[in-house]
């Protein structure tokens, strides 16, 4: 089997180059057909209402204007869900990562009597629909008192969520057991062994898991929906959402708004791209 | 051991994180200070500026409390949910007169009578439309700052090009079908340039038609009373007439009313259901137009001079800490002096009596003529019956497919009749 | 008979330490998810508004639901359409983009970043994006159409468009299962496309004797992630359509309907019926997925 090259494939050439010259062709089509709504978002954000309802549409703003961004900032108060949206992110992000490596870490390294059935278990609860457990948890948590604070939206993080224990069982997994045995015949208990050697070795799944659930929380809509009641309390989905129902005749504004919620998660996306694709792939094939 | 206790420890530190916060949030009074009170409203953009205004008045001159305004925008469903997670503020103006009837029934307002009493207070101080939509089943438990009516712009220019008489505008619904049908433009490709008016807003039409949603005195829903039946036939009459499917493309390149681009200031429409703040929206945002206004034409037989009444209410809810405190805000806010600065401020009509005949409120025509309709015989607000929410969102579910789905609109409403009814008897029993 | 043997210190030891470690988890699945579900169950069988206290009704929710509710089945109607429809679509237009991108072509890294970046973006942004690039008479979509002297339709405006709508709008997220295709696509070892080619298999041969059987078990992971998200289908039309479902309910989805009867109407009980009948569908359709995928995904022989 290693040969790898056939005689056959070489009288193929010239076709050969054609089809990469088509697939090229297709692959930028599609790329063109993905982006367009973005570019129209991002320029719309910056038309002059003229421009913004000109016949037929312009496709670059000339002048190019902050002034829906200013107006669309003062209906909204902005800084106050970034701050909320980033409060409720990073915290989630931090319950998340603690909680789902000691978990991950459990099912992966120790090994108990449960165990499995425990990881089944796990594996099962990603097929329930949250609509089961939307009414009963909303009860709950009124009776904590916690509707209308961040705390339903966050303290769930810090015990674990079954989608990130999976992705970080699966690399766990792949670390050498020899490490594992070498640190424990040096001494180290399994909480040694957590701290000092997996989580070290970790980096990559951490980073993923890390942002999927940021990307999660500051993605929420559905959560915030249910529990946050006074303004001041909301995210910034909501806000847009919000927007969207009262000002949504002003487009402007409202793609500058958009613009606003949906650029950063592009600048972290382009940031830190190969983690976030990594995580995506072995999401899926491991399964 | 060692280890295991670090397990314990950063289970504790969790745990302690958790507590701190759900704890953290929520607004407490300094002890000694003035006592906080928590005011939600719906108002927003100039509205809200005037509603700031008062609160700010209020506080200066009420030093033991402190009325902190926040403004829901548009999402009452919001104060819905903060009813049901039991954090309500103290006093809410984000309450629809619609659901006041399912919030006393379930016992989370208070009941204002007694301290109205106390404070030389009397529901009779407003006008009869508006004192119908705070009492249920005899109790005061909401009241208002402002109260609206429904009628019908129209663009002068846009009908004297289509030969109608400006000055003449439609009384009755044969008038109305013509002047609507004179001024629509349709293009060379079909699409719809300009329509006269297409009729929405089944719940008002009703009325016009002489027809009725609940009857109050036998508690019975009349989901397919006959005049019910009419108003949506004639409703969806409309879509007889034109292509109902570009119409609806048409509304959806529609700006909002509360915008330079809205559909009546640029003439996509010449005829528009609106209220009393219409003069305010077509001064700030087409000041140029030329335009007047009529009732609601109706039908023979049908009622004139109907009007609907509605809009947002104030109520403190049960579970306030601070009912003395509320009320003395809320009665600030509701005499005459407070009352009369704010509608002048917002262009909206005074729901009190006493102050609806001040002359600066009659010095404007066009409030005159829905001050005269406001405290006309034919205002309907909504009904006090506890699904009236739900009951609502049926009715603009018969109004869209029979308009836009074709669908028969007496097949409809029985289908609301026999469902509504059922629920009503279904809550009645529940709350028992 | 052998005695039993107690377990080891060692055994023990373990045992306590694993607990420890996955007690997080341990109390999630207690608090958060067997308590609701048990509670779920429970209010289903309640007339509950979640301002006073439960009351026993027994079947009456269900039985409302299924003999006097017509929301009820025009939101299952509804959430079918977008499962036989709307996924089986999404499906096959992420495999062929995965597909194409599957060569060793320059420029990969740039087409699957772009590919990507819709699936990542917020879906309340998306939502909002899609709204006006829809907008019958002023929207991109129908700006193009009008181009190439097409006149466009209502979509969102319109009953009879307003699904395809949204699946058009889903496939602009495509990329997301594409990323998981393509990883499954280059994990396919090389050698058994040489052994097809040695054999004679054409391109076709071997995408259908090759490829697909390799990547049978990716497609059955997107075809349940996809089947669990369809049923759950939320947050677009309730930021589109404000909560109503329309045009003409035209896109009143079952969690949307859901979240209406908690939330808005306050019948939360009733909404905890609805979520257990979806709980059995969803749980039906999984099983038959996966008994059926014991015929045609393919595990290499390899236990994972």
């Amino acid at each position: 089997m290693s040969q790898a090259i056939t005689p056959k494939s070489r009288p193929v050439h010239a076709g050969k180059k054609v089809r990469t010259a088509m697939t090229h062709g297709a692959l930028i089509f599609l790329s063109v057909v993905f982006l367009i709504p973005l570019y129209w978002l991002i320029t719309s954000s910056l038309k002059t209402d003229a421009q913004l309802h000109a016949w037929p549409p312009v496709w670059i703003p000339n002048p190019i204007t902050f002034e829906h961004y200013e107006k669309g900032l003062q209906f909204i108060p902005f800084p106050r869900m970034l701050a909320n949206t980033l409060t409720i992110a990073v915290l989630s992000v931090v319950g998340t990562v603690i909680s789902c490596s000691l978990v991950a870490y459990s099912l992966a390294m120790l090994s108990w009597k449960g165990r499995n059935a425990l990881f089944f278990i796990l594996l099962a609860t990603m097929m329930l629909p949250g609509q089961v457990t939307m009414v009963p948890l909303f009860v709950l948590f009124a009776k904590m008192g916690w509707v209308d604070t961040f705390a339903p939206l966050i303290v769930p993080h810090f015990f674990g969520g079954a989608f990130a224990i999976f992705l970080m069982r699966q690399f766990f997994l792949g670390i050498p057991r020899d490490l594992a045995e070498a640190a424990r015949i040096d001494g180290c208990g399994p909480w040694g062994i957590y701290y000092r050697i997996v989580m070290p070795l970790s980096r990559p799944v951490v980073a993923t898991v890390a942002l999927f659930s940021f990307l999660g929380a500051w993605n929420d809509y559905l959560g915030p929906l249910i529990y946050l009641a006074n303004p001041e309390n909301f995210t910034l989905s909501l806000g847009l959402a919000m927007f969207n129902s009262q000002y949504g005749s002003f487009p402007g504004q409202l793609m500058a708004v958009t613009t606003i919620m949906t650029v950063p998660i592009l600048v972290l996306f382009f940031l830190t791209q190969r983690t976030f694709i990594q995580g995506m792939t072995t999401s899926g094939i491991k399964g | 051991m060692m280890r295991s206790r670090r397990i314990s420890l950063l289970l504790f530190a969790i745990s302690t994180l958790v507590g701190l916060l759900a704890s953290g949030c929520g607004g407490k009074a300094a002890a000694g200070g003035p006592v906080e009170i928590r005011y939600w409203t719906g108002w927003t953009g100039h509205e809200l500026d005037a509603q700031k205004e008062l609160v700010e008045e209020f506080n200066r001159t009420h030093p033991n409390i402190r009325v902190r305004l926040l403004s829901v925008a548009g999402s009452y469903q919001k104060v819905r949910i903060a009813f049901a997670g039991g954090s309500t503020p103290d006093v809410s103006s984000a309450v629809w007169a619609d659901e006041l009837a399912g919030y006393a029934m379930r016992g989370v307002l208070r009941p204002l009578d007694e301290t109205m009493a106390r404070s030389g207070r009397s529901p009779e101080e407003f006008v009869p439309g508006v004192r119908r939509m705070v009492q249920y089943q005899g109790k005061t438990y909401a009241l208002a700052v402002t109260t609206n009516t429904s009628f019908i712009v129209y663009n002068k220019r846009i009908f004297r090009e289509a030969g109608l008489d400006p000055e003449r505008p439609p009384r009755t619904i044969t008038e109305l079908d013509a002047a609507a049908e004179a001024c629509t433009r349709i293009g060379a490709g079909g699409q719809f340039l300009r329509y006269g008016l297409r009729p929405s807003g089944l719940l008002n039409w009703s009325y016009v038609f002489g027809g009725q949603w609940y009857n109050p005195k036998t508690g019975e829903v009349t989901a397919n009373h006959p005049g019910n039946v009419a108003a949506l036939k004639w409703m969806a009459s409309y879509g007889d007439r034109y292509d109902v499917s570009r119409m609806e493309s048409f509304e959806a390149s529609f700006g909002g009313t509360s915008t330079p681009n809205g559909p009546f200031f640029v003439g996509k429409v010449a005829m528009w259901q609106t209220g009393e703040f219409a003069l305010e929206h077509i001064r700030r945002y087409a000041p140029d137009l030329e335009w007047g206004w009529f009732p609601y034409p109706v039908p023979p037989g049908g009622r004139p001079h109907t009007t609907g009444a509605g809009g947002s209410v104030f109520v403190i809810p049960a579970a306030t800490r601070h009912p003395e405190e509320a009320w003395t805000f809320l009665d600030w806010l509701t005499r005459p002096r407070a009352v009369s600065q704010f509608c002048r401020a917002i262009t909206n009509l005074p729901p009190l009596e006493a102050v609806g005949k001040q002359s600066e409120f009659r010095k404007e025509p066009l409030f005159r003529f829905a001050l005269d309709l406001a405290a006309g015989e034919n205002v309907f607000g909504p009904p006090q019956m506890p699904i009236w929410p739900r009951y609502v969102q049926e009715i603009r579910r018969a109004e869209e497919h029979a308009i836009f789905g074709r669908r028969d609109p007496q097949a409809l409403l029985d289908a609301i009749d026999a469902s509504i009814e059922r629920d009503l008897q279904r809550t009645l029993r529940e709350v028992q | 008979m052998k005695p039993k043997r107690r377990p080891s210190a060692e055994q023990r030891r373990n045992l306590r330490n694993g607990i420890l470690f996955a007690l997080p988890w341990i109390l999630h699945l207690a608090v958060l998810i067997a308590y609701p579900i048990a509670a779920s169950f429970y209010y289903s069988l309640c007339n509950y508004d979640a301002l006073r206290p439960p009351r026993w009704a027994g079947l009456e929710n269900y039985r409302i639901l299924f003999t006097e509710d017509p929301l009820f089945w025009t939101s299952l109607g509804n959430t079918l359409y977008m499962v036989l429809f709307g996924l089986p679509v999404t499906l096959v237009v992420s495999l062929a983009i995965a597909l194409l991108m599957n060569q060793k072509l320059k420029g990969m890294a740039f087409y699957r970043t772009v590919y990507y970046l819709p699936s990542i973006t917020p879906i309340v942004a998306t939502s909002i994006l899609w709204l006006w690039v829809l907008n019958p008479e002023m929207g991109l979509v129908n700006t193009v159409l009008q181009k190439v002297g097409l006149s466009g339709p209502g979509w969102l405006n319109s009953p009879d468009w307003s699904k395809p709508a949204l699946i058009l709008m889903g496939l602009w997220g495509a990329g997301g299962g594409m990323v998981i295709y393509l990883a499954g696509l280059q994990d396919i070892p090389q050698q058994l496309y040489e052994a097809a080619s040695l054999d004679g298999a054409g391109k076709a041969a071997q995408f259908r004797h090759v490829t697909l059987p390799m990547l049978s078990p990716v497609i059955l992971f997107n075809l349940i992630m996809g089947l669990i998200g369809s049923f759950q289908y939320f947050t677009q039309v309730y930021v589109i359509t404000k909560g109503t479902g329309g045009p003409q309910d035209s896109t009143l989805f079952y969690a949307l309907h859901l979240f209406n009867m908690a939330f808005v109407d306050f019948r939360m009980g009733y909404a905890c019926a609805m979520a257990w009948v979806l709980f059995l569908v969803t749980l039906v359709c999984a099983f038959a997925v996966f008994r059926s995928s014991a015929r045609w995904v393919y595990y290499g022989g390899e236990a994972r």
